[in-house]
């Protein structure tokens, strides 16, 4: 699945999307801290098809996922 | 609360800062709604905050944009469900680089009276401020950069 990265994670990334396997939230989190580095120390949340998840759900592969790292709007 | 105050995805965001006379003429506009009594804007602006020695010279925004509109439209159904007098509200935030001291963000709500529009646009704020993704990347006078965070 396709997964969208924005701000400090991008940066931090190299890249503003990635490629990964999961078919659940634990599986992408970890496939995400493989690709990621230091994703552990950055606040960040992930979105699911464009609602932010904290659970275990299950994947499909067909959501839109991002990775959001803390918001600066105004 | 009527539907076509609400239903539609409007975008918010405009590229680079916002004029202050796209704003005057915001206000025009509204000359010809004579049942609106009061109107309440808030504007924000980009701070030259010093960090670590260095000013903020601009702050680059980006957006998670399908994401943010989606908040927005709850939020602007939020706001009239709260307030069903209000007569308008309009949102408007930019994207990429706006210099310190340029205005970066507006938000502006019409209605007979002045309370239902200082409470929305109060409310409206906070509640983009905290759950919009917008990121900023505060570029400093050395050249190099932080990234912003909302408090």
């Amino acid at each position: 699945m396709e997964v969208l990265l924005f701000g400090l994670i991008a940066e931090k990334a190299g890249v503003d999307r990635l490629t990964v396997d999961a078919s659940t939230m634990q599986e992408l989190r970890n496939a995400l801290a493989d690709r990621i580095p230091d994703l552990g120390g950055l606040s960040h949340a992930i979105a699911v098809d464009r609602c932010i998840v904290h659970d275990n759900r299950p994947l499909t592969g067909s959501e839109e996922i991002a990775v959001l790292p803390p918001f600066a709007g105004g | 609360m009527s539907s076509e105050k609400t239903h539609k995805v409007k975008d918010i965001f405009v590229e680079g800062s916002i004029d202050p006379a796209f704003i005057a003429t915001s206000i025009t506009k509204h000359a010809t709604r004579t049942d609106i009594g009061a109107h309440e804007i808030f504007l924000g602006q980009v701070r030259s905050d010093i960090i670590d020695g260095s000013n903020v010279v601009a702050i680059e925004y980006t957006a998670y944009r399908d994401m943010a509109l989606e908040r927005m439209t709850a939020i602007r159904e939020g706001a009239f469900a709260q307030w069903p007098s209000m007569t308008c509200l309009h949102v408007h935030h930019s994207l990429g680089n706006v210099q310190a001291g340029e205005l970066c963000f507006m938000v502006f709500a019409s209605a007979p009276h002045r309370v239902a529009a200082r409470e929305a646009v109060a409310w409206v704020v906070d509640r983009i401020k905290a759950e919009l993704p917008i990121f900023g990347r505060e570029v400093l006078s050395d050249a190099t950069h932080v990234w912003k965070t909302n408090a």
